[in-house]
């Protein structure tokens, strides 16, 4: 059953391979890229939000660490991009560290409100700073070359796709993650220390989005603290996962896929109503969480069957 | 340094304002427990209400707080089954459901009111705006403004309004059972439904009330929101969550950073400021600011 | 005497102004089943909280093979071989029966392969073995109980501390639970239990201890306990009433 799951997944993984082989527009191919890293963020969302309870509403933190962490050392220490981005990932990650050590101990609606100021808190910081270019924000050297930033994007996310799959499906690392969502106190007893869990979901969580945000940064060759750092970046990735349905892995890319689709065609046709979009994002967050308490996953109905056998 | 007083004063002042949203704040989730994520956007829609109300009638704004609390009370009470709804279902976390919820509501009050009410700074005008009380003892003068002086006054007034209907009614019996123990509550024949319905009513409208205060003091705009939300959270975690009586002194204390920040440094710092003293007190003291949090 | 397992010294435990614990005493020696009765709220439940690590004690100390263990984590004292269960039980509701037993196998067993083989011994053990699949949510309160039981023995404890395992269950599933505990101290795990019915408790216990007020007021096979004046007076004589 889990076998077979994975090669459907790996099956998918082949087809998005072939995309530039199909695909030779490149606005299209800009939107799957886009799409591909939209699956990366609802996916290393859902880690914290579906397998330990945890919502981080400061993901864009991580994304925008990555970004300016890039763009950084791409730009005012002439490195290569690899070096940078893979930086970039690292300080996500020590970021998720220290931050989440106080703020993990909180009950989890405090922590999610924690991260929403920290990634405030942050946004607000960069803005101030020089090296960031605050306002302004940052131009990177620009690669045109939309087929390599495909194959990037995809890189990082099918990576850390399969990497999730093997830790939270097939390791002990997820069930671990998964008892400490459904009862703290209960997974001490049976000798787990949910802080130690929770951080390391935490980093697992952010060093991605890091090295994500950091692909985001040479693909788009301009960042600056709204388009890395807003809150547009956390909403989206809250209404892919909860759309979608939390706590799987399935679950976030299809929310991530739907939404995305849906964001597309409304730019595309109503850019000029972008504060529509936000109360649309509202909208579907509170009707998803009021109508499909599993997303859209859980009306599938043959699915549902697979994940009472599984979960 | 002969501003040191004044920004001392202007925090204490500024301060008490939000004593009233983080303990209106604390009520709803002691008693339906849910994280209200939209509450800056309370606080947001309450100030437009008192805006365009004030426009419409001319009437002193502060004359129509009642009027503010009474609309926002009955906008809030028909969200609380919706709220319990959530809140009760299946899903293996009620509590974050809640606010994911909230959230989604917040986003959807932010949004509607950049389309209604634009992305302008407004403030709402009262004849308490100009006045003001000069003191100076030596070389040390403080102004003290008259419609800062009346955010105290509002908050003492409310603060004494709430002390007595949690302790000397038969309402504030029932808040305080739910808030205490919810199926012995039920038991001793407190109508839960509604009892929280109630309460989530008054603190809709008391966080309504307080943001026409906010846009006399300081001022109003659609995106001001998620900047009381943080604020609200911060005074809560910093007092210990669930420690009432550490809210006023974590108010001050957020009063007078953020005084400081607009007198002396940037004010463009107050919330990465504010986001490291909490980080700060939680890392040396996860139960708040006296240890005394759950 | 050989060595004995447990050792509480002079425990306190204060909540405020309240003393829920005060100054108890008492040593478990291996493979003893050592009751722990007393009216509500006697303190039993926040003595069992202290020694297997939820709270740390205000005075005083608990030794587990002789080694100060007071104040350290819940997770600690379960790689050192305390099992417990809640009275409250506490299932992982979204997992199912099989899930919930693996994650505490864990603990001897890191690889999830292991972990499930060993797992599925202890389903067998407690009987719920037919309902592994399930999710937790779907049992029954009998169910429950055996499956807290369950997640305490996949830990592979040398000491095991039970909380109110029988309350709330009928006499059928009463006596099976006793035989189930009976088989574990065979098996050579040292038990302290917390019981409110008496029937239960008189017969599997070695030996009795009982609080009231937070303070020790008697200790000793269970037939002396039940004629010790002070305890009829506190406990017994209420219970009868």
């Amino acid at each position: 059953m889990k076998d077979r799951r994975l090669s459907g997944h790996l099956l998918v993984f082949a087809a998005m391979l072939l995309i530039p082989a199909v695909v030779h527009d490149t606005f299209l191919l800009r939107v799957f890229t886009e799409a591909v890293m939209w699956i990366g963020l609802a996916v290393t969302f859902d880690v914290l939000a579906g397998y330990t309870g945890y919502l981080n509403f400061g993901h864009s933190a991580f994304f925008g660490i990555g970004a300016y962490i890039t763009a950084i050392l791409m730009v005012r220490a002439g490195w290569h991009f690899a070096p940078a981005a893979a930086l970039g990932g690292a300080a996500a990650g020590l970021g998720a560290l220290i931050a989440g050590f106080p703020t993990l101990r909180l009950r989890g609606a405090y922590f999610a409100i924690a991260t929403w100021a920290l990634a405030r808190a942050i946004q607000q910081g960069v803005l101030m700073m020089d090296i960031t270019g605050g306002p302004d924000g940052m131009r990177l050297p620009a690669l045109l070359s939309p087929g390599f930033f495909y194959y990037i994007m995809l890189g990082v996310v099918g990576v850390t796709f399969f990497a999730y799959w093997f830790l939270l499906e097939r390791a002990p690392f997820g069930l671990k993650l998964k008892a400490v969502r459904e009862d703290e106190q209960g997974a001490e007893a049976l000798g787990l220390n949910p802080t130690k869990l929770k951080i390391q979901a935490f980093v697992l969580s952010a060093v991605p989005t890091g090295i994500i945000g950091g692909v985001f940064a040479y693909w788009v060759t301009f960042i600056d603290p709204a388009s890395t750092l807003g809150d547009l970046v956390s909403d989206q990735a809250l209404v892919m996962v909860v759309f979608g349905g939390m706590g799987t892995l399935t679950g976030p890319v299809i929310g991530a896929v739907l939404i995305f689709t849906f964001k597309t065609v409304f730019w595309a046709y109503l850019s000029d109503y972008e504060v529509l979009y936000l109360i649309i994002l509202g909208g579907v967050i509170a009707a998803s969480v009021v109508f499909l308490p599993d997303g859209v996953l859980g009306v599938l109905p043959q699915r549902r069957k697979g994940v009472e056998d599984h979960a | 340094m002969e501003l040191l007083p004044q920004a001392l004063v202007d925090g204490i002042m500024l301060g008490a304002i939000y004593i009233i949203i983080a303990i209106a704040f604390s009520l709803v989730y002691g008693v339906m427990h849910v994280i209200d994520f939209a509450v800056g956007e309370w606080i947001m829609l309450g100030a437009f209400g008192g805006y365009y109300l004030f426009q419409w009638t001319r009437i002193e704004p502060l004359l129509l707080l009642p009027a503010v609390f009474v609309v926002f009370a009955a906008i809030g009470y028909p969200l609380q089954p919706l709220i319990h709804r959530v809140l009760s279902g299946r899903r293996g976390n009620p509590l974050l459901m809640g606010l994911v919820f909230t959230f989604g509501l917040s986003l959807m009050f932010r949004g509607l009111a950049q389309t209604f009410f634009g992305f302008y700074s407004l403030s709402i005008p009262s004849r308490f705006s100009n006045g003001s009380f000069f003191f100076q003892n030596g070389g040390l003068s403080v102004t003290i403004s008259s419609v800062r002086l009346t955010g105290l006054v509002y908050a003492l007034v409310i603060t004494g309004i709430l002390n007595y209907l949690l302790k000397h009614t038969d309402f504030g019996l029932g808040v305080r059972a739910l808030a205490q123990n919810r199926d012995a509550a039920g038991l001793m024949g407190v109508n839960n439904k509604r009892t929280s319905a109630y309460v989530y009513a008054i603190y809709v409208g008391i966080s309504a009330m307080t943001g026409v205060l906010i846009g006399m003091i300081l001022s109003l705009s659609a995106k001001m929101g998620p900047d009381y939300t943080t604020f609200a959270f911060f005074v809560v975690v910093l007092a210990g969550m669930g420690y009432l009586a550490g809210v006023p002194a974590a108010a001050f204390l957020l009063g007078i950073i953020q005084s400081f920040f607009l007198i002396y440094l940037d004010p463009g710092y107050t919330l990465l400021a504010v986001f490291v003293l909490l980080y700060t007190i939680l890392l040396v003291s996860p139960r708040g600011l006296f240890g005394k949090g759950v | 005497m050989p060595e004995p397992i447990l050792e509480v010294e002079n425990l306190t435990k204060n909540f405020g102004g309240l003393t829920a614990v005060n100054e108890v005493s008492f040593r478990v020696h291996p493979r003893e089943i050592v009751g722990l009765i007393g009216p509500n709220g006697a303190g039993k439940t926040t003595l069992f909280n202290v020694v297997s690590g939820y709270y740390a004690p205000s005075r005083g100390k608990v030794l587990f093979h002789g080694k100060d263990i007071s104040g350290k984590p819940p997770y600690v004292l379960a790689g050192r071989g305390i099992g417990r269960t809640f009275q409250v039980v506490k299932p992982f509701p979204g997992l199912s029966v099989l899930e919930n037993i693996i994650i505490a196998s864990f603990l001897r067993h890191p690889k999830r392969v292991r972990a499930e083989e060993h797992a599925w011994k202890v389903l067998e053990f407690t009987e719920l073995a037919d309902r592994a699949h399930q999710s937790a949510a779907s049992l029954t309160l009998a169910g429950r109980k055996r499956l807290e039981i369950g997640k305490a023995l996949a830990l592979e404890p040398t000491f095991l501390l039970l909380d109110e395992v029988v309350a709330g269950l009928n006499p059928t599933e009463v006596d099976h639970t006793i035989e189930l505990i009976l088989k574990l101290r065979d098996q050579g795990i040292t038990i302290l239990i917390v019981e409110h019915i008496m029937r239960v408790i008189m017969r599997i216990s070695d030996r009795l201890v009982v609080l009231n007020f937070g303070q020790k007021i008697a200790e000793g096979p269970p037939e002396e306990v039940a004629k010790d004046p002070g305890v009829v007076e506190a406990y017994l004589g209420v219970e009868k009433a």
